[in-house]
């Protein structure tokens, strides 16, 4: 059961974007794909979206996977392995989780479940690469993100103007030299071979 | 590695994100269509985030919204008023009712704040749109409302139990 989390700040395309890929991933049924979202806010939005789609997936409310309620995350994941056993899980974090506590409370719940890590996809929104980074508080948190990164997907590809995705990409590359980094756009499937590709070779620690 | 408990001080709170969530049913003397039910929910979710920014947020996170009739659904998002609104989904035949869930994250400003501003955003544009506000719930989604099941789900689940009596 490979585990990969699809994270990035808030409002950058993150449930769309699993969406598709979830589809993608589970070949018309052939691989077993389930969810787990996470929100802050209350009430689980993403969630009621993405199961009227009819995919397996897991809310966790209450706090942030990567802090608060890291615990409930790691029993999440026990709990689809044994219940449902997948080969994939996707992972949606809330908008602000650092990725690199994400994955560290993932390899948690592989003290009782047979799991491989993913890659840590992290999305950066094309269409305000200065306002992200720009951002007073929020800007160290987006930064954090892309350093954590395996792989960045620059999204909304669709829509942002090219100026703005070409100072994305030079933005994350000179915060982030070592992970991939490419376009996607969830509406026209740009990027989702590569993206799908890169979860299904991607070994930990390779 | 012990959860932190119910204090809500995660990650977001030293970041300064605060969210809210409100369940809301609105009914509608006339037929709402899709285009029209569209329409309505991203005017929302820019008053929303208009009024959490005249409130003095630094930035919206999103405000979203999931729309739930009789005759499919709907989901409505912005990142910030510069931004716009967005929404997709279907809804087959227009309707007098609907159910709405509404979840603001925004950075700036405390959650109380956070919930004043979704509050009087829909409020104020169910009032302009001639919306009444049947039931409002805090803190919970709409599932806990008397749903009345989609016309899909309900043919849904009387094809299962028409296959289990036959099988």
């Amino acid at each position: 059961m490979k585990i990969t989390q699809i994270a990035g700040f808030l409002g950058c395309g993150k449930t769309t974007l699993l969406l598709r890929l979830s589809d993608e991933l589970a070949e018309g049924g052939k691989t077993k794909v389930a969810l787990v979202v996470n929100e802050i806010g209350e009430i689980p939005v993403d969630g009621k979206v993405i199961e009227e789609s009819g995919m397996r997936v897991k809310d966790i409310g209450g706090g942030c996977i990567c802090c608060e309620v890291a615990s409930t995350f790691a029993k999440t994941v026990y709990s689809l392995y044994k219940d449902f056993s997948p080969d994939h899980v996707l992972v949606e974090p809330t908008g602000v989780a650092v990725p690199k506590q994400v994955k560290q409370a993932a390899a948690m719940s592989g003290r009782d479940a047979d799991i491989v890590l993913g890659p840590a996809v992290v999305l950066f929104d094309a269409t305000r690469p200065a306002e992200l980074l720009d951002m007073d508080m929020l800007g160290r948190l987006v930064v954090t993100q892309v350093k954590d990164a395996d792989i960045i997907t620059i999204s909304k590809a669709d829509i942002a103007e090219e100026a703005d995705m070409a100072m994305a990409e030079e933005k994350v590359r000179e915060l982030n030299p070592r992970a991939e980094i490419f376009r996607v756009s969830s509406f026209t499937g740009l990027g989702f071979e590569h993206l799908k590709q890169d979860i299904l070779d991607w070994k930990e620690g390779a | 590695m012990d959860d932190a408990g119910e204090n809500g001080h995660g990650c977001y709170t030293e970041h300064g994100v605060s969210g809210y969530g409100v369940a809301i049913k609105l009914s509608h003397d006339q037929t709402m269509d899709e285009a029209w039910i569209k329409s309505m929910a991203e005017e929302m979710m820019v008053r929303v985030a208009d009024l959490c920014m005249e409130h003095g947020a630094n930035a919206i996170g999103h405000i979203k919204a999931h729309v739930r009739t009789s005759a499919g659904t709907v989901k409505a998002d912005t990142i910030g008023t510069s931004h716009g609104a967005y929404s997709q989904g279907t809804i087959s035949q227009p309707v007098h009712e609907l159910y709405m869930a509404v979840n603001s994250i925004v950075q700036g400003i405390k959650e109380h704040v956070v919930a004043e501003a979704t509050l009087d955003g829909i409020h104020q544009v169910a009032e302009e749109r001639g919306l009444h506000v049947i039931k409002e719930k805090e803190h919970t989604y709409f599932d806990e409302f008397d749903f009345v099941k989609s016309d899909e789900e309900f043919r849904r689940e009387f094809q299962e139990q028409l296959e289990k009596s036959e099988g």
